[in-house]
């Protein structure tokens, strides 16, 4: 409030009224509304809406994770399996409040790569449903499986990622013009990586969260702050890059390496959620498919560390950056999965790599004699989303 | 950077850690309807293990028959007087901890099973008391104007006065005929009618099942099948029978939504009476398909104890409640024809 106690007539207690006496109606309008008389408003009927946001297949039981996402509080009364009344049990108890979560445990001779619908009735008999493509024994974070996860995560993130950074070599002994183009082509890069992260935040809140979550809203909103806390990190980083005996081409390296990073813990979530829940079998071609994908990645960071000083451990450290994450996203995707933070995650990479695009576009825009519209930084662009396009389709 | 992966890596750990600790809470062990076992914390959610306590109790309205008041007419003809009242504001737990809004006849899905002897006059006080109109209608042989169909009966207090002659022979269903038809019969507003020949079917031990379904969630697609109203009532609570004793079951097929409904008996076979019009059974089975409102009479005894199940063998209606068992006692093998007489 520093700012308005600057103003002349500086009447303190005036100033603090005034900015809470708004407040101080609104919790009048508030209590009000909720208040005697509150009926008055009830208008139309208050329906339930619970949401099956996971299903786990264990040894002769089917596990479903259930959440309240509507207006009033409900009971989980009976549960079936492919429209067939089962017995069960719901932990802690059958009553949810609004959000609440609960567990439904279905003893079920279940068959492996079958696909199940689960449905769960409340007490005015409404049914809800969710389908499983395909049974798969739910993964218990056994040493086997963080293992499993972890090479998952080195082929899909680290591997890829070194290996773009061996571009580097090649980016520092072309033109300057050449270069621009180099570096607009990451740009293309990183926009398609955006995307592709929002698109996949949008396909998690399609099919699990529920619209009391105002799941569009949340991305959107997750983004914005994501770009605008980046942002202003590496506004100060880059800043101060001299101070911090870093170089400038260091500072924006570890920025873009951070937001791919970010990104590729997304992917990691992704990944691991996608096997975790059975939706998919992890192929070889897959992997195939994300590491080439990725590659891109590591050409994206060196890009702009091509023109300082070749340091190998500097390089090495940024590739970490930007390529552990998938590991430690696939760990969490696969034993812990939920819809809510895997939203989160994937917004905050979004965030991310919007942040890394303005720094580098920045970057060419400094360097190129203020001019972004040259034929080496449009096509690098364009060529950037189509390769990116490309290699999408092998995932 | 390498605190930014630590954190990275401390985020997973804290994400991933409470899933492989378990809970150590008191666990309670149960055995479900269909023999899993379940240890849980928690609560078990199974409309058969999950003690009923319904309002409407299908092992009483299995053997209720509704004589009507009777009374001698001048031409030495009975007269049987009925006062069926209907509402449409109930809400009945139709299934354990699923409640939902029934239309009834006299308070209860289905309604009283009305049951006069051919040729005696059947005259119905009909009231409605629902918020919207209602009629009944009968099948069997009546004049036009007691076919509760054009004669709407309006709403809040409502009378119409049904009277005819009762017959033919057999077993008929009754319900309401106001449209959309098929929204008044799923809601429950039906019941049975059974029409005895003059000469009296022997004696045995005499049980009606109005084989329904309910569409909770208006999907038109039943959600909860079953004998009698509440899904897997009969498998909970066996009907008990005895062996040697000649069981006579009065079946009504009022399902809407699905096009077949049929009724399967272990162990035994029955002599079916389509419609039960006929003294002379046309088959002898242990397995009928019976379309919307089609209906007969089964007779069958059992000669070895123990629990039989008769339900749907289209699968997917036991599964969802239309099962049930025949619990046979070792009867006191007197001749069966000394058994239960059949009422008056």
């Amino acid at each position: 409030m520093g700012w308005i106690m600057e103003l002349d007539n500086p009447s303190k207690g005036k100033i603090i009224a005034s900015g809470i006496i708004p407040f101080i109606f609104l919790i009048i309008l508030v209590a009000y509304i909720f208040g005697p008389g509150s009926d008055l408003l009830n208008l139309g009927v208050p329906l339930p809406e619970i949401i099956i946001e996971k299903i786990d297949f264990l040894e002769s039981e089917i596990q479903v994770t259930v959440r309240n996402t509507g207006p009033i509080p409900v009971e989980v009364v009976m549960a079936d399996v492919n429209d067939r009344i089962q017995p069960a049990a719901i932990e802690p108890d059958r009553f949810l409040e609004r959000y609440e979560t609960a567990l439904v445990r279905i003893p079920f001779e279940w068959n492996e790569a079958e696909p199940y619908i689960i449905g769960l009735t409340v007490e005015d008999g409404t049914r809800f449903e969710r389908q499983v493509e395909a049974a798969a024994p739910a993964l218990r974070p056994n040493l086997e499986f963080v293992g499993l996860f972890a090479l998952i995560g080195t082929y899909v993130g680290i591997i890829p990622v070194m290996i773009g950074l061996l571009w580097l070599p090649f980016i520092r002994k072309i033109s300057k013009q050449k270069n621009h183009f180099f570096f607009a082509l990451t740009v293309g890069l990183l926009l398609f990586l955006g995307i592709d992260s929002i698109e996949e935040a949008f396909e998690v809140v399609d099919d699990h969260l529920s619209g009391s979550f105002n799941g569009v809203l949340l991305i959107a909103t997750t983004i914005v702050l994501s770009f605008l806390g980046l942002y202003y990190a590496s506004e100060k980083l880059t800043g101060k890059a001299d101070s911090l005996r870093i170089s400038k081409p260091v500072a924006i390296g570890l920025m873009i390496a951070i937001g791919i990073g970010l990104h590729n813990f997304g992917e990691g979530l992704a990944i691991g959620a996608a096997v975790g829940l059975g939706s998919i079998a992890f192929s070889t071609f897959l992997i195939v498919g994300f590491a080439l994908h990725n590659t891109t990645e590591g050409f994206a960071i060196a890009a702009p560390m091509s023109r300082g000083k070749t340091m190998i451990g500097k390089l090495l450290g940024l590739g970490m950056i930007a390529g552990t994450p998938a590991i430690f996203g696939a760990w969490v995707g696969g034993f812990a999965f939920s819809p809510f933070s895997s939203v989160i995650f994937l917004s905050i990479g979004a965030g991310a790599i919007f942040q890394v695009i303005v720094i580098v576009l920045k970057w060419i825009r400094d360097e190129g004699d203020k001019n972004l519209s040259s034929a080496s930084v449009v096509s690098g662009l364009a060529i950037g989303m189509l390769v990116m396009y490309l290699t999408s389709i092998l995932v | 950077m390498v605190f930014i992966l630590f954190g990275m890596f401390g985020i997973s750990v804290v994400l991933v850690i409470p899933t492989i600790s378990e809970a150590q809470l008191e666990k309670k062990t149960f055995v479900t309807h269909t023999g899993g076992v379940i240890s849980t914390t928690g609560e078990v959610i199974d409309p058969l293990y999950v003690a009923s306590t319904m309002e409407f109790d299908p092992m009483k309205f299995l053997r209720e028959f509704n004589y009507g008041k009777v009374s001698q007419l001048s031409d030495g003809s009975t007269l049987r007087e009925f006062t069926i009242i209907a509402e449409d504001d109930k809400i009945m737990e139709i299934s354990p901890g699923v409640f939902y809004n029934v239309w009834t006849f006299n308070g209860t899905v289905p309604g009283p099973t009305i049951r006069a002897t051919e040729g005696d006059l059947v005259k119905i006080n009909f009231i409605n008391n629902g918020s919207k109109e209602h009629t009944m209608h009968f099948h069997g042989i009546h004049p036009a104007e007691m076919d509760g169909v054009f004669e709407s009966v309006g709403s809040g207090g409502g009378r119409f006065t049904y009277e005819f002659e009762a017959g033919p022979v057999g077993v008929h269903p009754y319900h309401c005929h106001i449209m959309p038809l098929e929204e008044h019969i799923v809601h429950g507003l039906y019941g049975v009618f059974i029409v005895d020949p003059k000469e009296k079917r022997s004696p045995a031990d005499e049980m009606v099942m109005v084989l329904n379904g309910f569409d909770t969630d208006f999907d038109t697609e039943n959600n909860f099948y079953a004998a009698n109203t509440i899904p897997f009532y009969y498998q909970h609570h066996p009907i008990q029978i005895q062996t040697n004793q000649k069981i006579r079951v009065y079946v009504v097929n009022m399902v809407e939504f699905d096009p077949i409904n049929n009724l399967h008996l272990h162990g035994n076979l029955y002599h079916y009476y389509p419609t039960g019009t006929d003294t002379v059974p046309s088959f002898y089975t242990d397995m009928v398909t019976l379309s919307q409102t089609e209906r007969g009479i089964m007779e069958f005894e059992y000669l070895y104890p123990g629990k039989y199940l008769f339900h749907a063998h289209k699968v997917e209606f036991s599964e969802k409640g239309w099962i049930g068992i025949f619990l046979v006692k070792d009867g006191d093998h007197q001749d069966s024809q000394n058994g239960v007489d059949y009422g008056t």
